[in-house]
């Protein structure tokens, strides 16, 4: 039913559409005046104004503007006294009759406008259903989204909440879980806060559901009222939630993890849920389900990782607590055999010093397996310190050579060295370097038989010339710039095609009867490696059965340009470590000054130059050096040393200008 | 006749030590702890120490710096017996006014020549 005004002036207009529109069952109204009409307009829902243009005494344009205000929920006739339409009304209005007006007319165009009307509501009414629908929608898909972005289990249950709290719009929703040591848990989001007693009737209503949920059927968890703890979310906790709550609709679904029950969530709210809520909100209680099942795999992921890196941990102290309480008692051992061998504690017999001999030997190879592995824990737990120095690695050869041509000339055989004509110095720490050549020497002794050669040689060599076996490819491929390449070579068993590759590999000792026979833990290749990774080096072997094995090792060369910078920042990183001091003064000239003054004698210190880069450009030379253990002083020092170089021999420098700029490390206080 | 002390908690080692160095002409004591140590350092001042670094109650840095801070005992050279696994026990060594640093295991023959070497440099001082 309808309910139409008539706004006329006229009493006579008015009794005859009173009469007319009677014989509807249409509501009929009508008003006089201007304020009549703003009452009726409101106080009742008007659905059809019928205006009478030509009415005098009433305020027309007042009453278009409100009717203009109003057009969209109101079908405005309006009764003409001829054809002219007023201009003002042909916006508003949606019927316009002539008067005398014959009644079907009337009556006709009220039908029709009524029944646009109600078309129209029901397609606004459908759009924003669907416009719930969709947002509905969009929640969903952001909650998978968000979902499968986490596998927290209580972060999964909250998204899943907010979720349900977006689409659905609950006043209050329990969820019942099982955390992993199996305690049952009721997690209670509320818009209020939740009074004492509802709490315990929601924990009641829980247990109930739970229990009604595995009828005939064993429960997957024990729970007990008592045990159920609960975690309580209040959007407002000024009001309170009471038992007008139990009276509300509700929803309840069962969270299942592939088969296993994992706990159900139930929602309330004041509101009677549709048929599309319900839909929603089971598809937001089964979507939940998938990442939780990924969150209870990454769980147990997690802690089999965490149980693996405590073993980890447990074994890096295990052989570093071992072998350092192995190493107490190797001293006393050692210098008590000492003492008797030497003759100190009394005549040494032949048979005596045969067997002295023997206990000697074994306690230095016993020493050195501790020692190894002590460096491989301190390698693993990146405890090993490294000294970096120029150092000069034929020397070291010449060393080590020296160390063990006892061992090789009682073994029969032959050492030789050759070493590249070009004098260079490497960036090193000369300690670790003398262990790696040790342990190349020792083994190539160990695996040659008597008569054999072993030779050590050195070559300067670019990164590009470089050349492995294709398993070590990968050791050099990052190599750039000039390298020093020390190469260990022997003619003794080789080392088989398919152990080669594995060779630099912890506990990898290459399996053959000959290897077994002399020993060792196999740690020593992998702690030269590793030795050489902290030099920026590589290491890799060519073996042939029978024919020999050849050991290659590479470190950057530390006057040479690009590997300059590398060594740089070995040593600022050594100077923070060790907090030692270094300065790096750099001095530019045009012309050959620099070539110069590096001739002169006495004037720029050459050990300065083992750790220095010359770069030429746009026809000035620069020179860059790093001065180990100095200070700003060492910079002002040479600087007057070269000026009056530079002062006395106008011939040669004339006027130059020298440009110098310097760093120190640590940076020094004016 | 030289005196030199030797303080280290193995006995084992300081035993031999002894034993050597007597049989060098030296004449040895002994102490098992760092307090000891000290108490006897000050009390003997020898010509010469033997410090090992890891002890309980005072380790040998300690003692060596009291000593070397210490105008009376300043002059005696410490040989310092560290671990091989601590490289920066070394340095600490060095720092805290040990004359020479060896590193356990050790060859005797380098401590006998060590200890001579020390007392003749002092000597000549």
């Amino acid at each position: 039913m309808a309910k139409i005004l008539l706004v006329s002036d006229n009493n006579d207009k008015i009794k005859h559409y009173d009469e007319i529109l009677s014989k509807f069952s249409h509501e009929f109204m009508f008003a006089t005046d201007n304020q009549m009409f703003l009452d009726s307009i409101e106080v009742e829902a008007v659905n059809i104004i019928v205006l009478d243009a030509s009415s005098k005494s009433i305020d027309l344009p007042q009453l278009y503007r409100k009717i203009n205000s109003i057009k969209d929920n109101v079908i405005t006739v309006v009764l003409l006294k001829d054809d002219k339409i007023p201009p003002e009304l042909l916006n508003i209005s949606d019927a316009f009759l002539t008067e005398p007006v014959a009644d079907n007319i009337l009556l006709s165009t009220i039908n029709v406008n009524l029944r646009r009307k109600e078309s129209l509501v029901r397609l606004a009414t459908s759009n924003q259903n669907l416009s719930k629908s969709l947002y509905q929608l969009d929640v969903l898909y952001n909650l998978g989204s968000q979902l499968s972005a986490t596998l927290d289990k209580e972060k999964l249950i909250n998204i899943m909440l907010e979720g349900l709290d977006k689409a659905l719009g609950f006043s209050v929703a329990c969820v019942l879980t099982f955390k992993s040591n199996n305690e049952p848990l009721l997690i209670i989001n509320s818009i209020n806060q939740i009074s004492d007693r509802l709490l315990e009737a929601l924990k009641l209503r829980a247990v109930l559901n739970y229990k009604s949920l595995f009828e005939n059927k064993e429960m997957p968890f024990e729970l007990n009222i008592d045990d159920l703890k609960t975690i309580k979310y209040a959007k407002n906790p000024i009001d309170d939630y009471d038992f007008s709550i139990l009276r509300y609709d509700t929803m309840f679904a069962q969270i299942n993890l592939s088969e296993n029950f994992f706990g159900f969530v139930e929602i309330y709210r004041e509101n009677s849920f549709t048929n599309e809520d319900a839909q929603c909100f089971h598809t937001i209680a089964q979507q939940v389900s998938m990442p939780l099942k990924n969150s209870s795999y990454v769980q147990e992921i997690q802690e089999k990782n965490a149980r693996l890196h405590y073993l980890e941990h447990m074994k890096s102290e295990m052989i570093s607590l071992v072998s350092h309480e192995l190493r107490t008692p190797i001293t006393p051992l050692k210098t008590s055999l000492q003492i008797i061998s030497s003759g100190r504690a009394g005549e040494v017999t032949p048979n005596m010093a045969k067997f002295l001999g023997m206990a000697n030997k074994n306690i230095e190879s016993f020493s050195k397996i501790i020692n190894d592995l002590l460096d491989m824990s301190k390698i693993e737990a990146g405890k090993m310190d490294y000294k970096f120095t120029s150092t000069n690695v034929e020397k070291l050869i010449e060393f080590v050579k020296l160390q063990q041509t006892n061992v090789a000339e009682s073994k029969g055989l032959n050492l030789t060295t050759h070493f590249d004509d070009k004098f260079v110095t490497v960036f090193a720490d000369s300690s670790r370097l003398q262990q790696v050549l040790n342990n190349l020497l020792s083994n190539a002794i160990k695996f040659t038989n008597a008569g054999g050669t072993i030779d050590i040689s050195t070559k300067v060599v670019d990164a590009s010339e470089i050349k492995t076996p294709e398993c070590f490819a990968d050791e050099v491929k990052n190599l750039e710039g000039k390298y020093l390449q020390v190469c260990v070579s022997d003619d003794g068993i080789g080392i088989e095609e398919e152990n080669l590759p594995k060779i630099f590999d912890q506990f990898q000792q290459v399996e053959s009867s000959l290897s077994r026979e002399v020993g060792g833990t196999g740690l020593g290749l992998p702690i030269v490696r590793k030795m050489l990774d902290a030099h920026n080096g590589a290491i890799w072997a060519e073996s042939e059965v029978n024919e020999g094995s050849k050991f290659y090792f590479v470190l950057p060369v530390s006057t040479d340009k690009s590997n300059f910078w590398i060594l740089h920042k070995q040593l600022i990183q050594q100077a923070k470590v060790n907090k030692t001091k270094f300065v790096t003064l750099s001095m530019s000239a045009s012309g050959d000054v620099i070539e110069n003054l590096l001739k002169e004698d006495n004037l720029i210190n050459r050990t300065y130059l083992n750790n220095s880069v010359i770069v030429n450009e746009d026809g000035r030379t620069t020179l860059t050096m790093v001065i180990p253990d100095a200070t700003a002083c060492v910079v002002d020092f040479l600087k007057r040393k070269i000026d009056t170089v530079v002062l006395n021999d106008k011939a040669r420098y004339g006027k130059c200008d020298i440009m110098y700029s310097y760093a120190t490390y640590p940076k020094e206080k004016d | 006749m030289k005196k030199i002390l030797l303080v280290d908690d193995e006995q084992d080692i300081v035993e031999t030590l002894k034993f050597v160095l007597e049989a060098e002409g030296y004449t040895c004591f002994c102490a098992y702890n760092g307090e000891d140590g000290l108490k006897l350092a000050k009390e003997i001042i020898p010509d010469l120490m033997v410090l090992d670094v890891m002890m309980p109650k005072i380790n040998g840095f300690k003692i060596s710096r009291l000593l070397k801070y210490d105008a009376k005992y300043k002059n005696i050279p410490i040989i310092m017996l560290t671990a091989r696994s601590q490289d920066s026990d070394k340095q600490i060594g060095e720092e805290t006014g040990a004359d020479v640093c060896i590193t356990k295991p050790f060859d005797l023959d380098e401590v006998v020549l060590t200890v001579a070497k020390l007392l003749k440099e002092k000597e000549n001082n």
